[in-house]
């Protein structure tokens, strides 16, 4: 089961990079998004998945997808000058940042906690104490920015009367 | 006879089990395989008998006579019945194009997206009361009660239920259905926030997300007495979210000819247009749970399987038949009416209703 649903993710994330059609590309990232709800299926986790797909495949690729139909644009614009250093860059800094993300998680400790119990299932509750205990600040904090960046949104959309 | 086996007169044994030794199956792997039948099959029939509904249903409503034609044999009529079957076989013989300028992959993949979510949807929704058959207890929903996903299971499908629409507009490469699809993926982020919230509401009066739990909170008192402004925010949402009338502008027929299912033709255009039927079911189903009390009974405590599953239904098919009336009582809105109705009725609504809920529960310690 891990296989296949690693394989769907890993498939759609690299049709998203390769596809030239904008709207197949926008689907293989809901394919991609699907197989990672499975893998947090598999992880005994099953609100992570349920709102993974909610918001991720739910509202935010089908927000991307209408603005792609609104600019009405059938294929990927090809580079004015093309440079293939950013593509080598590229690679360097998603290979690090990899290795990195990696690393860290191997360092935390929860990675040796995971060893002696074996995680018990998320729950909703669970998921609102810990936002709301746990991490209040911090949530306020992602909730403050997120008006802040609609408030700017609106702000800069909204045409001088 | 050897004496460590139970003797097998001691307890009469459940006819359930007795079948499922006919067919040398585990009692659990025989109700696993008979729930995914109900639950793909129940649906889906029902939704091809709301087809019939929905035309015999306008017609009355419009005081006209609706499908008479159609007969077995030749003979009998059955108040238009056979149409069901005639329409299916039309459907399968009709010859299946595909526009020269269609994108190939995604006009084939569209019904299969439309259908897929839609058939799926009902898993967790309990369809009558558990029972106990022997020494096991059998759960009347497909996924079993503490599957850590509960209610969250159908908001999570319906979401992936645009992609359908999505698909189908941007494959047929056509300007009405690509009007159509960016109708409909508009219209479904603006309603999908005041849907969630009102079940949020749900889900803090219950103290729980699984539909087990939120029909068990609801004995004596059903959920639509203390939340009926949420109800009508959900039942409203419901309407844009299955793209029915008065909010079917993903169609609109008179606007943009048919919208996304303008280039559709024979068993494609069938399947989308039964997974159109699916949801209303589903959804009716999901305000049966969420707001009137599941498989509940007034003044029945304990209703038993036969009793509930039938009590459901009726919730069911009663809602369904109202999907329909509103579809021929009210007239289309307006594109920037759905908008703002969406955006500055429902929403804040729908927040206040929670908030309501919040302080309720606050109050009451």
């Amino acid at each position: 089961m891990f296989l296949a649903f690693a394989i769907l993710t890993l498939a759609g994330a690299l049709s998203v990079l390769w596809q030239r059609n904008l709207i197949l590309a926008g689907m293989s990232l809901v394919l991609s998004f699907l197989g990672l709800a499975g893998l947090f299926v598999l992880l005994a986790n099953p609100v992570a998945a349920a709102l993974q797909l909610i918001v991720y495949s739910g509202a935010i690729v089908v927000l991307v997808l209408f603005v792609i139909m609104l600019l009405n644009t059938h294929q990927e614009e090809p580079a004015e000058r093309e440079r293939p250093i950013q593509r080598w860059l590229g690679l360097a800094s998603a290979a690090l940042l990899g290795v990195g993300a990696v690393g860290a998680v191997l360092a935390s400790p929860a990675v040796e906690g995971l060893k002696a119990a074996p995680a018990s299932a998320m729950t909703l509750q669970g998921l609102g104490a810990a936002l709301f205990r746990d991490h209040l600040l911090g949530f306020e904090v992602a909730g403050l920015l997120l008006l802040a960046a609609m408030v700017a949104a609106v702000l800069l959309v909204k045409k001088e009367v | 006879m050897p004496t460590q086996r139970p003797r097998p007169w001691s307890r009469p044994i459940p006819p359930a089990t007795v079948i499922a030794r006919a067919l040398h199956l585990a009692p659990e792997t025989f109700w696993m395989v008979v729930k995914v039948l109900i639950v793909l099959l129940g649906p889906l029939s029902l939704a091809a008998l709301l087809t019939w509904v929905e035309r015999r249903g306008s017609a009355m409503l419009q005081d006209r006579i609706g499908p008479n034609r159609a007969a077995i044999l030749g003979r009998w009529r059955l108040l238009g019945f056979p149409q069901i079957v005639a329409d299916g076989l039309k459907a399968f013989l009709k010859e299946d194009l595909v526009p020269p300028h269609a994108n190939r992959v995604l006009f084939w993949l569209a019904p299969i997206l439309a259908f897929l979510p839609a058939a799926l949807g009902f898993a967790v929704i309990p369809f009558g009361q558990s029972f106990q058959s022997g020494d096991r207890t059998y759960h009347m929903s497909l996924l079993d009660p503490g599957n850590g996903m509960g209610m969250l299971y159908p908001m999570a499908i319906g979401a992936l239920a645009v992609y359908g629409v999505l698909a189908a507009a941007w494959g047929s490469n056509n300007k009405w259905s690509i009007l159509g699809g960016m109708r409909a993926s508009a219209q479904m982020v603006s309603y999908e926030l005041a849907m969630s919230l009102a079940v949020l509401a749900v889900f803090l009066t219950t103290g729980g997300y699984d539909p087990h739990e939120i029909i068990e909170s609801q004995r004596g008192l059903w959920n639509v007495v203390p939340q009926v402004v949420g109800f009508l925010v959900f039942f409203t949402c419901m309407f844009a979210e299955t793209g029915r009338l008065p909010f079917d502008f993903a169609e609109g027929e008179s606007e943009i000819v048919a919208g996304y299912l303008t280039e559709f033709g024979s068993m494609k255009f069938a399947l989308m247009y039964l997974s159109e039927y699916i949801h209303i079911v589903t959804a009716s189903a999901l305000v049966a749970t969420l707001y009137f009390g599941g498989w509940r009974v007034p003044f029945v405590a304990d209703p038993g399987p036969i009793l509930s599953v039938l009590a459901f239904l009726a919730k069911v098919v009663f809602f369904a038949w109202v999907f329909v009336w509103v579809r021929w009582t009210l007239p289309r809105f307006r594109y920037d009416q759905l908008m703002r109705l969406g955006w500055k009725v429902l929403l804040p609504l729908s927040l206040g209703n929670f908030l309501l809920q919040a302080f309720l529960i606050y109050r009451r310690g």
